[in-house]
């Protein structure tokens, strides 16, 4: 009996937190991708306009807002034309909204699957922020189709900061994964929660800056304002294609330190739970 | 060398109070710190076993016996309660096939996410595609978004995939179930030839009992979460089989009174009488049976007795002679040979008719009962055709050597 004492792995009752097993992750490379396939060419399928929808749903969202909230309800934009202006919030807004949507209902949607076979569950959410992330760089060239017209025929400021913009991506999707990742855990077990985070999140996006520019907030709550992680991102955004302003290196730290923090605590809590919560979905 | 050792293995689902998917009374239940035991269903406790290299490992039990959850736990879809399992060699599980099929996607686009689902990489899926395609027989029709199959084309692609992994250790459960005769032929064949010849470790779950016998080097019976029995598959499986008696092989009354009928019948006994201790295909079987009758005008009475398949088809329906009887009890008996009956479960209806017209009383269902599978010197092992399995000799003649 030799090497008797030496084993491949080991299941236990219990699961450390901190332990995110991030190598098997990465050996799951081939399944992350595949995922991210699927949802790419699934989601087109059976439609007339197929894969013109990135930039449709975008495209018609802006017209709306432009009608509504600069026509109708004359809501500053800050100098900055109004087409580009909705449609830079637009693009951040629903790049946030689509990851947190993706990553929140992981337990729920996948409950036949997780029931059935083993693989590190982080893959199923994370290969849905990559999907949205290859929408959003695609629609991103819609943006800076009408940025570079807006540039030739009236003129735009602009600066270098614009090359902040994969990082601004990052932001973006790094807090709506995050935060994601932590109400799953609760959406799993308590169904009532749905509702409530579908109002919450309607209410947050009049938080952010989408429709109308940060300046337009009133002094004293600015603070509170630029605790959210999208108004430092989208505003960031609108001051690096249509200013000259600096980047508000504060601001953006602050940022950066709340998405890490929120990636953090949904990574462990996510991990820790991942086995444990598919007893009571 | 051991390739899996599980050690007090237990699992506890809590039902009713926490965990009840309603915040208010989770926090109501956390705030009374009621964890009371009533709450508990313990679907698993104390196991412990080793499973060798090369070994294949069969489990048997009622349903809710703890099998699916021993089988999750290994596979780590869920965790245990207590206790620790080890292991070497990588793992997969099938506890499904077609896992994460997705209908839009094509058979090749699902044969690689299936593939990769179940934990292969690209390249390993690429090196036997096409042998994964011949084995599906769908060649004709990779190209097609997989909603468009068959059921039955769809089984045999998702089993197709699953046929080609090549893990140390293999955990199969009941998947066999599904599928035609033709398909379960086929899936059993590549089982078989998994644990020969490439001498892998393998952990299976069925109701198919002669699959497991045929299949397996030992076999565990489960019951309520513990086990009961474990050793050479012939023993085990046939204490199960002895164990499990969910038959109803008779019924008697004391009194008329209380016993079912009319004015005309009344049923004191009915039973189904065999000698073995297993009833197999090849075990005669008579059912018996004892009325008091009580016809004021008696006339021609005949006694029929139907069969009928759980599917509710009648296998056969036979009555008696006419016979002129007077009131009192009467006895009677129907002999059913061995080698008549196709193995499955089957209930028996008794019908009491005057006079070759006048129904008098119609004892639906009275017995039920189930035939075993036998079968000796054979490597397949699929549910045997037809209703009638009858040992008719077919007698082959040589008559010219080349």
């Amino acid at each position: 009996m030799k090497n008797n004492e030496s084993w491949d792995w080991e299941i236990n009752a219990s699961t450390k937190w901190f332990d995110w097993h991030l190598r098997e992750i990465i050996s799951y490379k081939d399944l992350l991708f595949r995922f991210v396939r699927r949802n790419l060419i699934a989601s087109y399928q059976q439609t007339i306009l197929g894969p013109f929808w990135v930039f449709i749903q975008p495209a018609l969202t802006t017209l709306v807002y432009y009608l509504i909230f600069g026509k109708v309800v004359k809501i500053s934009t800050g100098g900055i034309p109004p087409v580009l202006f909705y449609l830079s919030g637009i693009l951040f807004w629903s790049f946030f909204s689509d990851c947190l949507n993706g990553t929140m209902y992981t337990f729920l949607q996948n409950a036949n699957i997780f029931n059935k076979v083993y693989f590190p569950r982080l893959v199923v959410p994370v290969s849905n922020v990559i999907s949205h992330s290859v929408r959003i760089s695609i629609q991103l060239l819609l943006f800076i189709l009408i940025y570079v017209y807006n540039l030739v025929t009236v003129g735009l400021y602009g600066n270098y900061y614009i090359l902040l913009t994969p990082l601004l991506l990052l932001l973006t999707a790094g807090f709506g994964l995050g935060a994601g990742l932590i109400i799953s855990v609760f959406t799993a077990k308590y169904r009532d929660l749905d509702y409530a985070l579908q109002f919450i999140l309607r209410l947050f996006m009049f938080a952010t800056p989408v429709v109308y520019p940060a300046s337009i907030v009133p002094a004293r709550y600015q603070l509170l304002f630029w605790l959210n992680p999208l108004t430092v991102v989208t505003e960031t955004f609108r001051a690096a294609y249509f200013t000259h302003e600096p980047v508000h290196y504060l601001r953006l730290a602050f940022c950066v330190i709340e998405v890490l923090f929120l990636l953090v605590v949904g990574i462990t809590l996510f991990k820790k739970k991942e086995l444990k919560i598919m007893d009571v979905v | 060398m051991i390739a899996i050792k599980v050690e007090n293995i237990s699992k506890v689902y809590r039902i009713g109070k926490s965990g009840s998917g309603r915040l208010r009374e989770d926090i109501r239940f956390w705030l009374r710190r009621q964890h009371a035991d009533k709450h508990l269903l313990w679907a698993l406790k104390d196991i412990n076993f080793e499973i060798n290299q090369g070994e294949v490992m069969g489990f048997i039990g009622n349903n809710g016996a703890g099998k699916s959850t021993l089988l999750k736990i290994i596979s780590s879809i869920t965790t245990p309660t207590t206790g620790r399992i080890k292991g070497r060699g990588s793992i997969a599980s099938l506890l499904e096939v077609g896992s994460g099929f997705h209908g839009d996607l094509t058979g090749r686009e699902n044969i690689f996410l299936n593939g990769n689902i179940l934990g292969m990489k690209n390249q390993e899926i690429k090196n036997c595609f096409d042998e994964i395609i011949a084995f599906s027989g769908v060649e004709e029709l990779i190209d097609t978004p997989v909603k468009h199959y068959s059921s039955g084309m769809y089984m045999r692609l998702a089993f197709a995939v699953a046929a080609h992994l090549n893990p140390e250790i293999l955990i199969v459960d009941e998947v066999l179930a599904v599928g035609d005769v033709e398909f379960q032929r086929k899936c059993l064949g590549k089982m078989k030839e998994i644990s020969d010849r490439k001498g892998k470790t393998v952990l299976f779950v069925s109701h198919n009992t002669q699959a497991l016998q045929n299949l397996c080097d030992r076999v565990i019976t489960l019951h309520r979460g513990h086990i009961i029995d474990a050793g050479k598959p012939a023993e085990v499986i046939t204490n199960y089989l002895k164990s499990t008696d969910n038959n109803y092989l008779a019924q008697s009354y004391e009194a008329p009174e209380s016993a079912p009928g009319n004015d005309y019948i009344r049923i004191k006994k009915i039973e189904i009488q065999y000698d073995t201790e297993i009833f197999d295909i090849r075990t005669p079987f008579s059912t018996k049976f004892e009325f008091w009758y009580n016809d004021p005008e008696p006339g021609s009475l005949i006694v029929g007795i139907h069969l009928f398949n759980m599917a509710g088809e009648c296998i056969f329906d036979v009555a008696s002679k006419g016979a002129q009887l007077r009131a009192g009890l009467i006895t009677g008996e129907c002999q059913i040979p061995g080698n008549f009956l196709n193995n499955g479960a089957y209930y028996i209806s008794i019908v009491f008719v005057k006079d070759t017209t006048q129904r008098l009383f119609y004892f639906e269902g009275c017995l039920s009962f189930s035939v075993e599978d036998f079968r000796e010197n054979t490597a397949w092992f699929g549910k045997w055709m037809g209703y009638v399995r009858p040992a008719f000799p077919i007698v082959l003649n040589q008559q010219h050597v080349l």
